[in-house]
């Protein structure tokens, strides 16, 4: 890799189109694929930025994790891979051997950001760590996600997501009172640890761009957990509480899941926003000659300790459970809405695929995947940037579909791929 | 040290932030981390409603005595301005004319009501980034529905997913978008806003639906649900493919442990660890499906062995076995427990004028070549209007003390 097309950085370049492509259009990202680093990756991705996923041979761990298309496993089948990999391209390569190191270097030193989450120390030992690859590429933002960080006590723990929400003090906060801490669906844990890792990513990728220095950035995901405690440990500090989970229950007296005739509504009358979401709860319980719901007027209800208590907390439930349970829950929103209540349905994946707002809005994207050509349909843009839009580049990358482009551009010609595979180093 | 060194990533970038509450206010606090100059727009006259919540130092409510208030808006400025007044309005122009980002988690229509949306603040600035980040966005049918991250949970599925399934939905048990999908998102975005304008000249609006990241998190759930048809019910703790994934009860009061066994050898190393418990002694248990079959039965067994071990000893144990395990620690495990989070000073004390020292969060990363914030306790209501209307704004310390005796500055 000459030094001249190096300092041609595309990332540099102004006055590139990034209206049509995303704002993040040119810039290069490696994505050594791990537990932590795909929805980091797929931010980039989807904003413009060329992500390139590099997979050990037997393909990334992502690429065997259900759910799967038509729930048949398979390394293209994988419907969380497709979820957080289209768009990107794959190449593989097994960075244990010489070879794959030397490629890896190339790519990295055409890179404008690394993004992995390999234990700490293990791209060192290979000869890939921060020091050697940002010697040889001045602008490489290295981006480091592991589970407690690249030193530390707990720096060479297992860990899964649970164990992480668990350290991390979220699961604590999570289940009901009379059950053991139950976690957060979906992999969360991890999920933000990508999330914080590319915020101080692209804020790096940001400096260098200005003009600044690149840098590693080191992202522990039990600290990311620890962001998610709300107010906690402050909870404790300033008062010397400890909060306990409250699943199944009333948070305070009119805050929390109530059931109805087809499932469950979600209301906030009271805590942070009282009084004036419980003074809507009456007005709008009153309009529907909901009994005893005059009682929510006397004055003893303006007191937050009262709102808090065990009989606040009976009292609401003997007015609000009956009056819940004999209407749906769509019923319950709009009425509750008219009424300016924070209030909605808790709804199930498949109704919220149904939400006529999201649907309004356009929210939801359909990919095609590549070896059934079948329509996949999932979430799309997470924001709308009326001038960079959010775009979904592609569908998921077959294993290695990209090795001919990607290593090409390195110099390494067909028939040297084909050799590469042949022995096992992509 | 280098000059970058001493200045946080963002450092020039400065942010006219309108944010309140939740979502917003961390969004902005982390790009303060970053070292963008963010100036709080707040009043007292309709005051930031987590300034008014739980906790307060000592108990003793306060505008600015709140644990969760300060700990979302570290490192910023505070400057108070009456919007409902025009003139209110006008300092508010310009500081946002000297600003690079204005950002705001409004519901749609408060900022135009208020003289400073979109269309009127692009004719004044033509390349500010204005991120607004409404419940369910700018546009649609529900645009103008009101709620908070725990509805946020409930319509984008997350509450649904999470819990027992002989049970109502559990959730987080806290506004679990306001800390995490949506702050992050938010500020993402911003950068990526703020590239796009380096490279183009361009600023841009960015109508953030705070459902929308939200759900973004669940991808492979509505992809299995849109192309299976898959009914989801609610999991607990459980794996689709590793057995035993759960948690266990220790010894204490609430004590509990996170395991995950991933495999067969990890099962016989966990066996060991456990003592070789006759509960546990059936060889059928050292195959994966049994354990998948059987995991409720398994979960007790092994419940019964773990609930005599201290959860700290216990983890050290397995974890040198190489098991996946975890504390589940509650507010005091991570404050003072946790050798982990202290050896990475997870959590920060700040010296507050009324709070005296409290705790803060740091920020989950670090950079090896730039500050990282936190860096100061929060502001005061109101305690750079001064500062920041002089010495930014150009304004006399009279037309200051003028507008503030009437209401402007308030």
């Amino acid at each position: 890799m000459s030094k001249e097309s190096r300092t041609a950085a595309p990332a540099l370049e102004r006055n590139a189109d990034t209206a049509a492509h995303g704002p993040l259009k040119g810039i290069r990202v490696i994505e050594l694929g791990g537990v932590f680093t795909p929805y980091c990756g797929k931010m980039f991705s989807d904003l413009g930025a060329e992500v390139v996923l590099i997979e050990p041979p037997h393909g990334c761990p992502q690429r065997h994790e259900p759910p799967f298309l038509d729930n048949i496993p398979g390394a293209e089948n994988s419907l969380t891979f497709t979820y957080y990999n289209s768009g990107k391209k794959s190449v593989t390569l097994d960075i244990e051997s010489r070879q794959g190191q030397e490629l890896f270097r190339l790519l990295a030193a055409d890179a404008d950001m690394l993004i992995e989450s390999t234990q700490p120390g293990f791209l060192a030992a290979l000869s890939l760590g921060y020091d050697r690859l940002a010697d040889m590429n001045p602008r490489l933002v290295f981006t480091s996600i592991t589970a407690f960080g690249q030193e530390g006590p707990y720096s060479k723990f297992a860990y899964s997501d649970l164990t992480l929400l668990a350290l991390g003090g979220l699961l604590y906060l999570g289940g009901y009172p009379d059950s053991a801490p139950i976690r957060v669906y979906g992999n969360q844990a991890l999920n933000a640890s990508s999330l914080f890792a590319a915020v101080a990513s692209i804020a790096a990728v940001y400096a260098v761009i200005m003009g600044g220095e690149a840098q590693h950035i080191d992202v522990s995901a039990q600290q990311c957990v620890a962001l998610a405690l709300e107010s906690s440990a402050q909870i404790l500090d300033l008062e010397g509480v400890v909060r306990k989970r409250f699943g199944g229950q009333q948070r305070q007296a009119g805050t929390g899941v109530f059931a109805t005739t087809d499932g469950y509504v979600c209301v906030m009358a009271s805590g942070i926003s009282s009084p004036r979401f419980w003074n809507n709860t009456i007005g709008w319980l009153l309009e529907e000659r909901v009994p005893g719901a005059e009682a929510l007027q006397q004055p003893e209800w303006a007191g937050i300790d009262y709102l808090g208590s065990e009989e606040a907390k009976r009292r609401f439930g003997e007015i609000f459970l009956p009056f819940a349970a004999s209407h749906t829950s769509e019923y319950l929103y709009q009425g509750g809405q008219r009424h300016r209540l924070p209030i909605c349905p808790v709804c199930s994946p498949s109704q919220v695929l149904k939400n006529r707002q999201l649907r309004a809005r356009d929210y939801f994207v359909n990919v095609q995947h590549g070896d059934s050509g079948r329509v996949l349909t999932m979430p799309g843009a997470p924001y709308k940037l009326h001038k960079s839009p959010w775009r979904l580049r592609g569908g998921p990358p077959r294993l290695g579909q990209h090795n001919i482009e990607i290593l090409g551009r390195l110099g390494v010609t067909g028939n040297e791929v084909q050799a590469l595979a042949g022995v096992g180093t992509i | 040290m280098s000059a970058q060194q001493q200045k946080g990533i963002l450092s020039g970038v400065r942010i006219a932030d309108f944010s309140w509450i939740g979502a917003g206010s961390y969004c902005t606090k982390m790009l303060a981390d970053l070292g963008a100059d963010v100036i709080k727009i707040e009043s007292s006259v309709y005051l930031d409603l987590l300034r008014t919540s739980r906790p307060f130092k000592d108990g003793k409510p306060g505008v600015n005595r709140s644990g969760y208030f300060a700990d979302r808006n570290a490192t910023k400025r505070s400057v108070t301005i009456n919007m409902k007044e025009p003139r209110g309005r006008d300092v508010a122009l310009a500081l946002i004319a000297k600003s690079d980002v204005v950002c705001n988690n409004f519901a749609p229509g408060v900022m135009d009501r208020w003289g400073v949306g979109y269309d009127e603040v692009a004719k004044l600035k033509n390349d500010i980034i204005y991120m607004s980040m409404s419940m369910q966005g700018a546009t649609g049918p529900e645009k103008d529905y009101i709620g908070y991250g725990m509805t946020i949970t409930a319509l984008a599925g997350l509450q649904f997913l999470t819990g027992l399934p002989d049970r109502a939905p559990a959730g987080t048990g806290t506004n679990f978008p306001d800390h995490i999908p949506n702050p992050c998102h938010a500020a993402f975005a911003i950068v990526a806003a703020l590239i796009h304008k380096r490279r183009s000249g361009e600023g841009q609006y960015i109508d953030l639906a705070q459902t929308e990241p939200m759900l973004a998190l669940l991808g492979p759930a509505i992809l299995d649900s849109a192309v299976n048809g898959k009914l989801h019910t609610r999991a607990g703790n459980t794996h689709e493919w590793f057995a035993p994934h759960g948690v266990y009860p220790c010894r204490g009061d609430d004590r509990w442990i996170a395991i995950c066994v991933e495999t067969d050898a990890q099962w016989e190393r966990l066996i060991d660890v456990l003592g070789n418990s006759p509960l546990l002694s059936d060889e059928k248990w050292s195959l994966q499906l049994v354990r998948l079959r059987e995991r409720e039965r398994l979960d007790d067994l092994i419940s019964r062995i773990t609930r005599d071990w201290n959860s700290d000893e216990l983890m050290h144990k397995l974890q040198a076995a190489g098991i996946a395990a975890g504390v589940v620690r509650d507010a005091p495990g991570v404050l003072h427990d946790d050798e982990q989070l202290k050896f990475r000073n997870h959590w920060l004390r700040f010296e507050h004028p009324e709070m005296g020292e409290t705790v803060y969060n740091g920020e989950p990363f670090r950079c090896s070549k730039s500050l990282v914030g936190p860096l100061r306790a929060a502001p005061l209501l109101g305690e750079h209007t001064l500062e920041v209307c002089t010495s930014l704004l150009g304004m006399t310390e009279a037309d200051v003390q003028r507008l503030t005796a009437e209401g402007v500055l308030a």
